[in-house]
């Protein structure tokens, strides 16, 4: 399957609710709620570093297995590209 | 922590007031 970089797009970007004591990723019109996972990997987004790239750190934090986390991984991000708060470049 | 698996939970116009939080 092929790599590629996420980048989270201009005007979106993570915020802490204190409010209700949680990260989410908020964008114009659209507010998601973020699980502990789900900040981690946002957290890794830096638009240099490819999912495979994320997906061996985030392996290795987690002792988890890398096919597990980039499966894992693509859904998300893929979930986030459909909501257009996501992009990529090859 | 244990990895699980990522689950987008999306809030319905959420309208960000004021850096203080998100009002429904």
């Amino acid at each position: 399957m092929e790599d590629f970089i996420p980048v989270i797009p201009r005007g979106v970007r993570l915020h802490f609710d204190r409010v209700r004591d949680l990260w989410v990723l908020l964008a114009p019109e659209r507010t998601i709620n973020l699980d502990p996972v789900g900040l981690a990997i946002l957290n890794e987004v830096d638009g240099e570093r490819s999912v495979s790239q994320i997906a061996g750190d985030l392996a290795a934090r987690y002792d988890a297995p890398v096919d597990q986390i980039t499966t894992d991984m693509r859904e998300f991000l893929a979930g986030l590209m459909d909501r257009r708060i996501m992009e990529t470049r090859p | 922590m244990a990895w699980t698996k990522p689950i987008i939970r999306e809030i319905e116009c959420g309208m960000e007031i004021n850096d203080g939080g998100v009002l429904f």
